[in-house]
């Protein structure tokens, strides 16, 4: 399954990069929402986004609602460094929220499997 | 998990260090424009990239620290908070404390935890508390006392913890860009070098190699057809890439030799600074008045030789100042200044440093040396009367030789110059010279390659051994036709540029065996004779060589303890064919063909008609071709005085009483036939032969010399000795 990571901080996200490519995902990078848009429209195959929330001029969760506004249904995680059930009072369609630290390696693929087997099931029960 | 995102630890620093860089930055910015939103922005987001990679890879200590800085700078952000000078030293602090963590971890430490004291007033600040804890931090001018020492507390505090390295501001000031290296750890790496670069030549063997299989006949394997060709292109493929290869190791290695040497360079500075200061207290300790001029020092050699230049040039110095110099009254007498003048001068040449030490002293008494080495029975007084001034002044090399009446503390013990010639020559790899002036001074050179190292080394054949030559000695390699080998006093020479430099043949002065000596249908397979021309000063030999085998950068290895003793070989170097190839140390063989020559040749006491020995002045810039001329004529029983140009020659011709001039033509200062025309002028020489011998051999050249009067004009290529000696005797009568 090919995901798209989002983080401006580049070591961070090639970090969570390695995490997901290590559970056997192929691995898109963007560094911001822009670029992350442009990916996703040259990039059919994108089966999820997971985005660091805090990013300079759009943050992730502002992504997050760009993108369903315009229709894209794309499962999305979105990562913090902070607290994340703020985060999910905020906006509770979100797919997943989880907060960016040494347990990603964990929680991560964890999270990525749950939201993959959610879609499965709602696909299923259409 | 198999995932181990430790492996990210080293890019973390890298960029922690640069939020920190950009957090420090932004806090001096902080303090003139509190209010700039971007920058508090910008601030705020390096706390927050270092929060969040940090906690990625479990560094909690600096997780927690950032954290809290983050949380003072979001309160800054959304103005909840305002900026205060007392604020802004409490977020320098954080920057500190995070970049001391940062620091220990590239360090590869533990990490401490984080500062707690640090970590509350941070949260404290965050939320506004400060004010209530320290209820006079925004409401009270900064003069309060209180206040300071609150800061200083948790300044102190930060000092205290004992893992952490005390954030220093001092130190991050002046980056060091200089990193202090063990001298053998240094020496380690250069040998590596040279080891490594000697084993390239057997890369280069190898593609050497490869091509000869290449060219090989595959005979019936060519009937075989497709499958031999297929084969024979792979093999041209690889070749070349081989080849490819090969040079592009090359360079990048040639680089690294280059860039390892420099390391290790020092300038002569350190030699020469304390000289200036030394010689004065060294002429105050025996009443003279010396003044030293110091030039070059920033000239760079290899610490190797740097190191052992020491001693010797100290030695000359003490020399310059105890012998040299003359006593104030002495100089006064002589006319000139009291105070003395020592010159210490570094130069580059070529591929060598030349230093020189000079003095405008009285210059080496010959005759004091010349008695003096009867006296201590170096040589019998014969031998001592016939040597000239030259090979006089070389006398005071040989060990246990000092000129000084008194020995004296300074010099004139323990070292002697045969220390000093020892060293330069087989330490350093180097040639002294002496160019000694009577009444008006001596100079010393000294010249020395710039590293031990490395050096460019020519491997020739020579009846099939092959033998190496450092560079630096070699003037030319040249290939002549055997007609142009000459015979003069009896042995042979050629002409080089207006130049008769003797010729030697390497396998006779080397004794090598007969039974390896190619028979002369062998080495008639070349044209003619292929000469290395060698040269120390202005001392020239050509050394018959069969080939020219290789020429590469080497490393030159010494003998092993027990062939020290063979001075005629400086060293040795491996092939690409993993074969030892001894290096000839030019010096030795320049002193083996001299002394061989002067044993060679019977001076004839037979002196010309009429009794008394005939007195000839023989004038030409060349040593080399003095000294044969001076040869042939010696041989015939004439008395010769040599002149190094034609003003020299003017002034000896007329100090002097010569019964014929020789001259060359094309000298410095005057030409042979402006010598020519100033002799005749002179009543002593109007009707004395004068004869030129010169490489001109133009009809206008001959025209001239005739015209300003010379008796003979011979050309040097129709050069022979029995000529010469023929038309001096019927010249003179």
């Amino acid at each position: 399954m090919q995901i798209l990571v989002v983080d401006d901080d580049s070591l961070a996200c090639e970090m969570t990069a390695a995490v997901v490519e290590s559970v056997g995902h192929d691995v898109l990078l963007a560094e911001n929402a822009v670029d992350a848009m442009e990916k996703l429209s040259a990039a059919p195959g994108i089966a999820m986004v997971i985005s660091d929330m805090n990013m300079p001029l759009v943050s992730g969760i502002d992504l997050f609602r760009e993108l369903r506004s315009q229709g894209v249904k794309l499962p999305f995680i979105l990562l913090t460094g902070d607290n994340p059930d703020g985060l999910l009072q905020e906006e509770p369609t979100l797919d997943g929220c989880m907060t960016k630290d040494f347990s990603i390696e964990e929680t991560l693929p964890q999270m990525i499997a749950d939201v993959m087997a959610r879609y499965a099931a709602n696909s299923g029960a259409y | 998990m198999a995932l181990d995102l430790k492996k990210f630890e080293a890019r973390f620093v890298e960029e922690a260090r640069d939020h920190i860089t950009r957090l420090g930055d932004g806090l001096d910015a902080l303090t003139h424009g509190p209010s700039d939103s971007e920058n508090i922005n910008c601030i705020f987001r390096s706390a927050h990239t270092i929060k969040g990679s940090s906690r990625m890879l479990k560094l909690i200590p600096i997780t927690d620290t950032a954290h809290h800085l983050e949380d003072v700078l979001g309160a800054l952000r959304d103005g909840s908070l305002a900026y205060s000078p007392e604020l802004g030293r409490l977020l320098y602090r954080g920057v500190d404390g995070l970049s001391a963590l940062v620091e220990r971890l590239a360090e590869g430490g533990e990490l401490p935890a984080a500062d707690v004291s640090l970590c509350n007033a941070l949260a404290q600040a965050a939320k506004g508390e400060s004010i209530s804890v320290q209820p006079k931090i925004s409401g009270n001018s900064f003069s309060s006392p209180d206040i300071p020492d609150i800061l200083g507390a948790q300044v102190s505090d930060i000092n205290s913890m004992p893992d952490l390295p005390a954030p220093n501001v001092e130190s991050k000031l002046k980056t060091p860009d200089t990193v202090r290296v063990k001298m053998n750890k240094l020496d380690e790496l250069i040998k590596l070098m040279g080891e490594v670069i000697s084993s390239h030549a057997r890369s280069r063997q190898r593609l050497i190699d490869i091509r000869d299989i290449e060219r090989m006949d595959f005979g019936a394997a060519s009937a075989a057809g497709n499958a031999s060709s297929k084969l024979k292109a792979c093999l041209h493929r690889f070749a070349l890439t081989l080849r490819e290869d090969v040079l592009a190791q090359e360079l990048l290695m040639n680089e690294l030799h280059s860039k390892a040497l420099i390391m290790r360079m020092l300038p002569l500075s350190i030699v020469f600074e304390p000289v200036g200061r030394m010689v004065r207290e060294l002429a105050d300790s025996v009443g003279k008045d010396v003044e030293c001029i110091v030039s070059g020092s920033e000239i760079e050699l290899d610490r190797q030789l740097i190191d052992k230049l020491s001693d010797p040039v100290l030695h000359l110095l003490r020399n310059a100042v105890d012998h040299g110099i003359e006593e104030p009254n002495v100089r006064q007498t002589a006319g000139k200044l009291e105070r003395g003048r020592i010159t210490l001068s570094a130069r580059q040449d070529g591929g060598w440093v030349v230093i020189e030490i000079s003095d405008n002293g009285g210059g080496i008494p010959i005759e004091t040396v010349r008695e003096k080495a009867v006296r201590k029975g170096f040589l019998t007084e014969e031998k001592a009367a016939a040597l000239d001034e030259h090979e006089v002044v070389e006398l005071i090399f040989l060990p246990g030789f000092s000129t000084s009446p008194i020995i004296t503390d300074i010099s004139g013990r323990g070292v002697g110059m045969d220390v000093v010639k020892r060293c330069i020559v087989d330490d350093l790899q180097g040639v002294v010279s002496v160019e000694n002036h009577p009444g008006a001074g001596t100079c010393f050179a000294l010249r020395l390659p710039l590293s031990l190292a490395m050096m460019r080394v020519l491997l020739v054949e020579i009846c099939g051994i092959p033998f190496g030559f450092s560079a630096q000695y070699v003037t030319e390699l040249l290939r002549i036709p055997q007609s142009e080998m000459l015979i003069v006093a009896e042995r042979q020479v050629v002409i080089i540029r207006n130049e008769f430099v003797p010729v030697v043949t390497l396998e006779d002065m080397l004794h090598i065996p007969p039974q390896h000596v190619r028979s002369p249908q062998q080495r008639k397979n070349h044209e003619g004779l292929l000469l290395l021309v060698v040269r120390v000063g202005n001392d020239k030999l050509a050394l018959v060589v069969d080939d020219l085998l290789d020429e590469h950068d080497m490393v030159i290895k010494p003998l092993p303890e027990h062939m020290r003793r063979l001075t005629m070989v400086s060293g040795m170097v491996t092939t690409g064919k993993n074969e030892l190839v001894d290096i000839l140390h030019v010096p030795v063989l320049l002193e083996m063909a001299r002394n061989a020559r002067s044993g060679a040749l019977v001076h004839r006491e037979t002196t010309a008609a009429g009794g008394a020995p005939l007195r000839v002045l023989v004038v030409d810039d060349s040593l080399n071709t003095r000294e044969i001329e001076k040869d042939v004529l010696e041989a015939h029983g004439y008395l010769v005085t040599l002149a190094e140009d034609g003003l020299d020659g003017l002034r000896k011709a007329q100090q002097g009483d010569f019964d014929a001039v020789l001259t060359d033509v094309e000298m410095p200062n005057m030409d042979g036939f402006t010598l020519t025309e100033r002799l005749r002028l002179d009543d002593k020489y109007r009707d004395k032969p004068i004869i030129i011998i010169t490489s001109r051999a133009k009809e206008e050249d001959k025209r001239r010399g005739i015209q300003v009067g010379a008796d003979a004009y011979i050309v040097k290529g129709d050069f022979d000795q029995s000529n010469l000696v023929d038309i001096l005797r019927n010249l003179l009568g």
